[in-house]
């Protein structure tokens, strides 16, 4: 019976194929250094999923974004864990894919023929501060509103176009709804499409070209 | 790269995958059990650290140290370093953008700067021990954020000992790298690694050292009330700091009296559903924040020049709402001071603080009409005042301040038709159980804290603070 479902949805679906091409595949001797890669994808679609969840209480905008947080905090069942898991999952993704970067610089993994991969990461690495800083001036609490404050002063620091940048960053001269809308929007929809863009393209490019081999004194 | 390194490197992958192991079960496993670690360790962070709750949003308070999130803490170091070199250091778009910016182009492009086919550690020792150094400058940056770079007496030392620590050392050993590779060829792989490993140790023990001479003064805890009960406790000591004076303790004044300059004014009673009915929270917090100067009330928020932050003007209206606002049901409140068994002696810790707090400290404060009886500590509830020598006196139930909680005005004892001290509170009573405990205290000989009223106390005191005894302890 079994079977038959198995061959069935194999016949529509190529199961088999999926399953020859993606997980059946040989690969050098590895060590838990290979395992940053994966952790940082589980911790994308972790925070994606707290992400979704504290979004259906959440609301972007400076009269009601501190006291839903702080609802989702005291009042939602289980808010607490799901803002916490998000919060940290947030420092534990700079801080692994951080270490998977410098792990792929010290193999230098990124030579020939994975310069791509290794360009993609640093555009995946830049997008995951993004969310960090995005993500932080949702609370709407004195703590995020003036390291953006600072922040975006900073980005506004480049010379001749700094105006522009600062003004497109805010919404305006001055952190307002629009900033907090703004952020909210990166944040949620523009960071992770363009994220989950290049991670998919980066995993692509490792099935490609398989995991590189630790370097022995040959290579 | 020519195609024959390209073949050599391929037919060596090739062998590599033929002694290696397979993707599915082998390695997803380990990145199974990485994975499930994290998710564990993320519900332990979640759980028993928790996300520190910080105070609402308050553009006017400039005076607001701002603290980006940790791992952007080693750029805001380095921008503080670099803005106290002379000269260079007023141009702060180098650091903000062109030194960032560079990092990131040769981060990113370094699979087409480091062209040579060899991948072997001892082969890339250049950039290897470059990207060591910097690390650890990122990691010691970041340890020494929260140093100031100028002590309170104004010594620059922290901040030049910072820039040696964060930024010299550093720099001269990543110099020194490349001059080794690219000018002295023949230096040993041996002294590279030494010279990384130098400046490591340097930074790290400078850093240490910056952190042992400098300590990172304590920030400030501010407390900040999250749950409603909280809230609206809050609320109701903001509300008796600031607002009793002229609305009265329940909000039911309408004809301002004993308040200077505003006597016998008339004004709508806020605890009526006119008031609460017709504004909503945005509106109430607003006529707080700004006052109503026309008709004599000023401005209470930060931004209009009063005292009180966004998040205290909130709690204000929750403690309103909560209270008089009947579509509103008020959570169970905790008691004001944790009630009296018989022949138990309050404290001032336990019990008299926070009962001064809600009903006397609107008034018995510094720069208010008060007689110059300031109620704000223990020594100044004992030691000031133009009577103090008989506002509070142990053990004597004439105390003034006894007497006039009672309700009985103290006569001016040169002209006994003149009342020297009014009946407190001005407008309205204490409730009864107020009243009591601080006639135990006074009358037990005012025992400052927790430990000294048990020894006063008659029978052993029974474990304080017990929960749902029922009392009389007022509930707004």
């Amino acid at each position: 019976m079994w079977k038959k479902v198995y061959e069935w949805l194999d016949e529509r679906l190529g199961l088999n194929d999926l399953y020859k091409n993606l997980l059946d595949r040989p690969e050098p001797k590895g060590n838990w250094w290979n395992t940053l890669g994966s952790a940082a994808l589980f911790l994308f679609i972790l925070q994606g999923v707290t992400g979704i969840f504290l979004t259906v209480y959440y609301t972007p905008s400076p009269d009601h974004a501190y006291d839903s947080i702080n609802y989702i905090m005291n009042g939602v069942a289980f808010g607490w864990l799901i803002r916490g898991i998000h919060h940290w999952g947030a420092t534990l993704m700079v801080v692994v894919v951080f270490i998977h970067m410098l792990r792929v610089f010290v193999t230098a993994s990124f030579k020939y023929p994975r310069e791509l991969t290794w360009l993609i990461g640093i555009g995946l690495f830049l997008l995951t501060l993004g969310m960090g800083f995005t993500g932080y001036l949702l609370p709407w609490n004195q703590q995020s509103y003036w390291a953006t404050t600072v922040g975006t002063q900073i980005a506004g620091s480049v010379p001749f176009i700094g105006d522009f940048i600062l003004k497109a960053l805010r919404g305006g001269p001055d952190l307002s709804a629009l900033t907090l809308q703004r952020f909210f929007s990166a944040h949620i929809w523009m960071l992770p499409a363009a994220l989950a863009g290049l991670i998919g393209v980066h995993l692509y490019l490792i099935i490609k070209h398989g995991e590189s081999n630790f370097p022995s004194k040959e290579d | 790269m020519d195609n024959e390194t390209k073949q050599k490197i391929n037919k060596r992958y090739e062998r590599e995958l033929n002694r290696g192991e397979r993707f599915w079960p082998d390695s997803i496993f380990k990145d199974l059990i990485v994975s499930l670690g994290i998710f564990v360790l993320l519900i332990v962070l979640a759980t028993f650290i928790g996300v520190d709750a910080q105070p609402k949003v308050d553009p006017s308070d400039t005076t607001y140290i701002p603290r980006p999130e940790w791992y952007f803490l080693f750029l805001f170091k380095f921008l503080a370093i670099y803005g106290q070199i002379p000269l260079l250091g007023k141009i702060e778009w180098l650091a903000t953008v062109v030194v960032p910016g560079i990092a990131i182009l040769i981060l990113a492009l370094m699979p087409f700067i480091d062209r040579s086919p060899f991948r072997y550690y001892g082969k890339r020792v250049l950039p290897i021990s470059v990207m060591a150094v910097i690390v650890v400058d990122i990691v010691m940056l970041t340890i020494m954020a929260d140093v100031p770079t100028v002590t309170e007496n104004g010594s620059m030392l922290p901040g030049i000992l910072q820039a040696i620590a964060g930024m010299v050392i550093p720099l001269v050993a990543i110099i020194l790298l490349f001059l080794m590779t690219f000018v002295f060829r023949r230096t040993s792989t041996k002294t590279m690694i030494w010279t990384a490993a130098i400046s490591a140790v340097l930074t790290i023990g400078l850093t240490g050292s910056v952190l042992a001479l400098f300590p990172v003064p304590a920030a400030q805890k501010t407390t900040v009330a999250t749950t409603l009960v909280d809230q609206i406790t809050a609320g109701q000591d903001l509300y008796s700091a600031n607002c009793t004076q002229c609305h009265g303790d329940d909000g039911k004044v309408t004809k301002i009296e004993g308040v200077k300059g505003l006597e016998g004014k008339l004004i709508p009673a806020i605890h009526s559903t006119d008031v609460l009915y017709t504004l909503d929270d945005a509106a109430l917090a607003q006529v707080i924040a700004y006052g109503r100067p026309e008709a004599g009330m000023t401005p209470f928020g930060k931004t209009y020049g009063g005292q009180l932050s966004a998040s205290d003007i909130d709690n204000i209206v929750i403690f309103m709402r909560y209270t008089w606002d009947d579509r509103f049901e008020a959570p169970k409140l905790k008691p004001l001071f944790p009630p009296l068994a018989a022949g138990e002696v309050p404290s001032y810790a336990v019990h008299i603080q926070p009962i001064v707090k809600r009903y006397c400290l609107s008034c018995h404060v510094a720069g208010k009409e008060n007689n110059n009886f300031l109620m704000d500590s223990y020594d100044n509830i004992l030691h000031t005042g133009d009577h103090k020598a008989n506002d509070v006196i142990a053990g004597d139930a004439n105390s003034y301040l006894l007497q006039v909680i009672q309700g009985h005005p103290i006569p001016d004892p040169k002209d006994p038709t003149k009342t020297l001290i009014r009946a407190m509170p001005p407008n309205g009573h204490l409730p009864p159980n107020v009243i009591d405990a601080l006639m135990r205290w006074i009358m037990a000989g005012m025992p400052q804290t927790a430990a000294d009223a048990a020894k006063l106390s008659v029978t052993p005191t029974p474990a304080a603070g017990s929960a749902g005894t029922p009392s009389a302890t007022p509930t707004p």
